[in-house]
């Protein structure tokens, strides 16, 4: 599923909307409109996640010299955008945010 | 009542609370209080409800609520005009020992119609370690002096027992006496003021104003949650302190005209003083919630009916007597602020009408660095490092968050200046500034954090000592949005002089790299500065907003000659190749973007 997201998308976030109603609402990436999956499942997943030692993703600032700290970052399958990011420890679940309706 | 009536009084008190606020800072003698903006004022209902939200720290607009109740309940028959009633107890409504309210109820004609209360962080509460931030306290009575309600002030005149028994118990009573009297001052000027409205335009005229004010932003607020998507929200947020990790989760619903913030699954109270008890959990939801969603809405009572929450008892949200909390407001609170400002930044930001109005998380981790011992003239000093007030701000839809630029739950906070500290301790910095990388990246950039570095000066004691209650250190707090990434760590670093040297270092203009001798990471404790050693401190940025690769070329170049983020950084999380006369190179800066994209691609699907 390609193509601009219509305005009639609900938003989750910036980056992530639902798009149609009932049974056949989907998930889609609001920069491709790429499928994320049906609206009762998280979105999150349908997306690629790289989960990242903290000190391998962001150089030196975020070298704690904890080892067990993971910076998971979401994208779209599609276009490859960053949907959202979080930092986690590993093995801890997915942050999941629904949009009602 | 005619709207021009109603709206002068709404108006006088404002203003009621913005004249007791300047006298608080001006009698007080405290940097913590008037350079770091570590206060509150507020106007009370009789009854206690919150009137009149002002300006500080605002996780204590609720807490000072419970506690001019818990005032009320206790003294019930026993309330006279100008007392005054103080009140720290964590388990009845403060958020830790350290910040004392003092409650003034107001009358009128013999009759109570209202009550101002403030706080400030007094310099000593008598705790196990200076300052009232007691990492080494096991429990609430290791923490320093408490009280679920005491009368201070009796018809105007000061409690001299009272004052004198608590004077007593702590360390550096000169300075604990000119905060409690600064907040007197203050109470005794919101009670001037508030009486000399009830006598210009009548009891019945003023109750009916204050009664319709809450009635307002109520109506108001379940307005604006009705405009804002129906959803859930999540959030986690961790703290690691000696080596043990705690998390704050967070799911935040909104239906229709109401929001539960929703503890569960936040881990069990912590053998340290992190935790933060339900009143203190219910004023850290609060503090993003006024200025995020109420930024035109009278700060009040109404605003807090719409909203429920959800702590469950013994969890480091909610804990349980004699659970350590000295630490708290850095703390469990700072992550329910965070984790709130997260969610309700989501919810924001899911709105086409309020994406402007959602952020990132500001300022994340306080680090509460108490210095103590002998100073230069021979006096004994304790004072916080005001650099926790700085912070940073977090990245918006459409700009990137303000350097160095304050926090969501103090709208005034700030720090003093060097030279406010040298003067009062024993210590010089070698520098302080913007700290390289700090910021989250994104599409817009987090605001920086800040780093900076002192050495004890002409100390006679050879230097001095510092409490740090530094939770944090492994684990970014300033959540991004939107695929922004959160801004980096605090980290604070003890730099053993190497031996034989003699003097400390002059300038360190290279920052920490420049700092001669072993680098030990501490965080938690009480530790030495003294002869040639030094202390770093850096402070976490703000949170990104959207995804770092499509922002502006030319903005992460501009980031990179400011010395905002690093070549490294721009190219490896950028995607931004700089050619020779530091501009961005198009063409590598276009390869290595479309290489991250595909690195991104080659993941397999998350589930």
């Amino acid at each position: 599923m390609t193509g601009t997201a219509p305005t009639t998308d609900r938003h989750i976030s910036p980056a992530v909307a639902l798009r149609g109603t009932g049974a056949a609402a989907r998930h889609v990436c609001t920069a491709c409109g790429g499928d994320l999956g049906p609206a009762d499942r998280p979105w999150k997943d349908h997306a690629r996640c790289r989960e990242i030692a903290l000190h391998l993703a962001g150089g030196p600032a975020y070298d704690t010299g904890e080892r067990e700290v993971f910076l998971r970052q979401f994208c779209c399958p599609g276009c490859a955008t960053l949907l959202d990011t979080e930092t986690a420890m590993a093995g801890d679940p997915w942050l999941t945010d629904r949009r009602a309706g | 009542m005619d709207p021009m009536t109603f709206s002068i009084i709404r108006h006088r008190l404002f203003r009621i609370v913005d004249e007791a606020v300047i006298t608080l800072k001006h009698v007080s003698g405290s940097a913590i209080t008037n350079e770091g903006h570590d206060l509150m004022v507020s106007l009370y209902r009789a009854d206690g409800s919150l009137l009149m939200g002002g300006v500080g720290f605002l996780h204590h607009l609720t807490s000072a609520a419970e506690a001019c109740k818990a005032i009320i309940r206790r003294f019930d028959g026993d309330i006279g005009e100008g007392d005054v009633f103080l009140l720290n107890d964590p388990y009845t409504a403060a958020l830790h020992t350290s910040d004392i309210y003092l409650v003034s109820p107001i009358h009128v004609e013999g009759r109570l119609v209202a009550w101002s209360a403030c706080f400030v962080h007094v310099t000593d509460i008598g705790a196990v370690n200076p300052g009232g931030f007691a990492p080494q306290a096991p429990d609430i009575f290791s923490e320093g002096f408490s009280s679920p309600g005491l009368r201070l002030v009796r018809g105007g005149e000061i409690c001299r027992d009272v004052l004198d028994t608590i004077l007593n118990m702590v360390r550096s009573p000169e300075m604990v006496s000119l905060d409690l009297r600064s907040m007197i001052a203050c109470n005794n000027v919101a009670r001037d003021r508030m009486q000399a409205l009830f006598r210009k335009y009548g009891a019945q005229t003023v109750d009916a104003a204050c009664a319709t004010l809450i009635e307002q932003s109520e109506q108001l607020f379940r307005a604006r949650l009705r405009e804002l998507p129906d959803g859930s929200w999540q959030s986690r947020q961790y703290l690691d302190v000696n080596g043990t990790t705690a998390r704050v989760v967070l799911t935040m619903t909104k239906t229709d005209d109401r929001l539960v913030f929703d503890f569960t699954g936040s881990d069990p109270q912590s053998a340290f003083s992190i935790n933060c008890t339900k009143w203190a959990s219910l004023g850290g939801l609060f503090a993003p919630l006024f200025p995020l969603l109420c930024y035109d809405i009278t700060w009040n009572e109404g605003v807090i009916r719409p909203v429920t929450m959800i702590a469950p008892e013994g969890s480091i949200v909610n804990c349980t007597r004699p659970a350590p909390v000295s630490v708290a407001t850095v703390g469990a609170i700072q992550s329910v602020n965070n984790a709130a400002c997260t969610t309700i930044g989501k919810m924001l930001a899911a709105s086409d009408r309020y994406r402007d109005e959602a952020t990132a998380v500001w300022h994340a981790n306080h680090f509460a660095i108490f210095k103590f011992g002998r100073n230069q003239r021979g006096g004994y000093s304790i004072g916080i490092l005001t650099e926790t007030f700085a912070g940073a701000g977090g990245a918006r839809s459409f700009a990137d968050g303000v350097e160095i630029g304050g926090e969501i739950p103090n709208p005034i906070s700030r720090m003093a200046n060097v030279e406010t500290v040298e003067a009062s301790f024993p210590v010089r910095y070698l520098f302080r500034r913007r700290a390289i990388d700090s910021g989250g990246p994104g599409q817009y950039r987090g605001g920086t954090g800040g780093e900076m570095a002192l050495v004890p000066h002409k100390a006679p004691d050879g230097g001095i000592d510092y409490v740090i209650s530094g939770k944090g250190t492994r684990h970014p707090m300033s959540e991004g949005l939107a695929g922004g990434w959160p801004g980096a760590p605090n980290a604070y670093v003890w730099v053993h002089a190497p031996e034989g040297g003699d003097g400390a270092p002059v300038v360190a203009s290279d920052g920490l790299a420049a700092l001669e001798g072993d680098h030990q990471r501490v965080s938690w404790g009480v530790y030495p500065l003294r002869g040639r050693d030094a202390l770093y401190v850096r402070w976490n940025g703000g949170g990104g907003w959207g995804d770092p690769v499509t922002r502006d070329p030319q903005a992460v170049a501009d980031d990179v000659a400011a010395g905002l983020v690093s070549p490294g950084a721009a190219l490896a999380i950028y995607g931004v190749a700089l050619d020779g006369a530091g501009g961005p190179d198009a063409p590598g800066t276009e390869r290595r973007r479309a290489a991250i994209r595909a690195e991104r691609l080659e993941q397999e699907a998350a589930q």
